[in-house]
């Protein structure tokens, strides 16, 4: 059994060791993506001066001898919702096109003060609404799997370029499973962060209290090293608490009597090729001394309702900026203010985003407010507390990321209810504000990857990767399994 | 049920214009998208207000002045501006 190799230790190694230059390195990397970005769709924007100018500084630094730290010269891509001060970020709408932010995403910041290498702004569902990356004005990201498939959504560009090997790492967001979804779809890592861990600052919102940024990379240890490096707290968001512990320092802890739960409800409706492969990571876990404890999770079955209207609610005042008066899209036709704002936003906003807007309006309109909105919002508590009961039983639950594996291009578009019933498994844990982490566990028999989650207490980010870490070193690189395409180290 | 002026209601609130061709479509859409948001009323809730997660509360920096973005900087990507403003068509009639 081959061990799965992180792209950033590797990359990290090489420099160290002098093997290779980071100028080769990044320009190594825009070779591939000049390659492959027409079929993959993985990013909307390439930034090759801005990657050259960070790598020369990089190999500035090599060459006076100084020590890098763990992300320098390391070429990695950021969802395009993630601002970049001078960088176009479209949230792949027509709404936004054209707009260069003026301020960097803290993350971006942190990312920048360690070195990073900006290849590009990388593809996703219009404003992170979707769970195919097709709702994008650009078209839908490929799944480097196969390219007959999606990548999954919404931060599909991310999973797409990390996947196929066209960026070390990326940075996504994660309101209802946009990076787990499609790390399940493309054989990769997805960390969703504790609400409150990763700052939030210039990430462009959807829905505030549901969104976190965290990492999409090729292994466990990737994910611990990105999730090390973009948690501190930050006096930008009000709602920013940092990391209560790092991640990389516990990865390799044993785990013999950790308490891995299953929850039943998280295998009803399960495509069986899912199940399977989950269940036998949960023997897996049996082998490395834990102890699987089986529970009930009745709140879970109306997560799905409850994240629609508090997602939309939210997403439907956001969204109320876009007036096409201080940035974005404008109309050129209208009659007053009302009707430019108006026609504004419908040229501006494809259909997904228009209907979302439409459901929020409506259940925060008088009338409505009580059985929804305030109904969702209850529902919500309950699903709170009956995580934080499980967690009375387990340190960690085990479930399918996705109820299925990528599906095929313009299969998802048609029935938006049907789209909806795609993000079951990942939903709940936004509701709740936890951790989750989506691993590899297997591919169903067309070659496609199935992921599992596992998912932690608030602020266990460490529990989680530790768990994670622990079944990459069990099964290996057979399972860690990247695409056959893109930079080969 | 969700009816044509229901949506056309919603739009309004919402500041989005509805193409007459497209009106029976999205009021399609909308009416199933709402069924399934009210099965939530099936579900019973111990009635507890719910207030936020993980117990947040506000982390609220220090009252201190800092500079702020240069007005010249955040014009750039208006529509139109003038004078250092935002510029929109006369709306006092």
């Amino acid at each position: 059994m081959n061990t799965n190799e992180g792209r950033i230790s590797k990359i990290s190694s090489m420099l160290k060791n002098k093997e290779a230059s980071c100028t080769e390195i990044t320009k190594k990397y825009l070779s591939e993506i000049d390659k492959l970005n027409g079929e993959l769709n993985a990013y909307v924007n390439v930034t090759p001066e801005t990657a050259l100018e960070a790598a020369a500084a990089v190999d500035k630094k090599i060459a006076r001898g100084e020590e890098l730290l763990p992300l320098e010269g390391i070429p990695m891509t950021l969802k395009d919702n993630i601002s970049t001060k001078g960088i176009e970020t479209t949230c792949c709408s027509k709404i936004l096109k054209g707009y260069k932010p003026i301020y960097n995403a803290t993350v971006w910041e942190a990312l920048k003060a360690q070195g990073a290498v900006l290849l590009g702004k990388t593809n996703m569902d219009e404003f992170a609404m979707g769970s195919s990356c097709e709702t994008s004005c650009f078209g839908g990201a490929k799944n480097p799997h196969n390219t007959n498939h999606v990548a999954g959504g919404s931060s599909g560009g991310v999973a797409s370029a990390v996947g196929g090997n066209i960026a070390a790492y990326g940075l996504g967001s994660d309101t209802g499973g946009s990076i787990r979804q499609p790390a399940s779809f493309c054989g990769i890592v997805g960390l969703k962060p504790t609400y409150g861990a990763v700052s939030r600052y210039g990430l462009i919102a959807y829905a505030s209290s549901l969104d976190q940024i965290g990492p999409i990379t090729t292994s466990v240890e990737d994910a611990a090293i990105v999730f090390d490096a973009i948690s501190d707290y930050d006096p930008m968001d009000s709602t920013s608490q940092g990391k209560k512990q790092s991640a990389a320092e516990s990865l390799k802890n044993p785990i013999k009597g950790m308490k891995i739960g299953i929850a039943r409800e998280y295998l009803e409706g399960i495509k069986d090729d899912v199940k399977d492969a989950v269940l036998n990571a949960a023997k897996v876990y049996e082998e490395l001394g834990a102890e699987i404890v089986y529970f009930d999770l009745p709140a879970l079955k109306y997560a799905l309702p409850v994240y629609y209207i508090i997602a939309c609610a939210e997403a439907s005042s956001n969204l109320g900026r876009y007036d096409g008066i201080r940035y974005g899209y404008k109309t050129p036709k209208y009659n007053d203010v009302n009707d430019m704002i108006c026609k504004t936003r419908s040229e501006g906003f494809g259909k997904e985003v228009q209907r979302r807007i439409l459901l929020g309006t409506y259940v925060l309109s008088a009338g409505y407010y009580d059985a929804y909105y305030k109904k969702a919002q209850n529902l919500r508590g309950s699903i709170v507390k009956s995580f934080r009961g499980a967690f009375e039983q387990c340190d960690v639950i085990l479930a399918p990321t996705v109820p299925m594996t990528a599906f095929e291009c313009g299969k998802a578009v048609s029935d938006p209810i049907e789209t909806y019933l795609t993000d079951i498994c990942t939903v709940p844990i936004n509701i709740a504000g936890l951790p989750a982490v989506s691993v590899p566990c297997g591919f169903n028999s067309k070659g496609m990857p199935i992921g599992m989650q596992l998912i932690g207490n608030t602020f266990c980010e460490h529990t989680i990767l530790n768990a994670a870490w622990q079944y990459e070193q069990s099964v290996g690189a057979d399972i860690f399994k990247s695409a056959e395409m893109g930079v080969k180290l | 049920m969700v009816t044509h002026e229901d949506i056309l209601q919603i739009a309004r609130l919402a500041k989005l214009s509805v193409p007459e061709e497209e009106l029976d479509a999205l009021t399609k859409d909308m009416g199933e998208i709402i069924e399934f948001a009210n099965t939530i009323n099936n579900a019973s809730d111990d009635g507890e207000e719910f207030d936020n997660i993980n117990n947040l509360s506000n982390v609220l920096r220090a009252d201190e002045v800092v500079p702020s973005l240069k007005s010249e900087e955040i014009l750039k990507n208006a529509g139109d501006s003038e004078n250092d403003h935002f510029l929109v068509k006369k709306r006092v009639l």
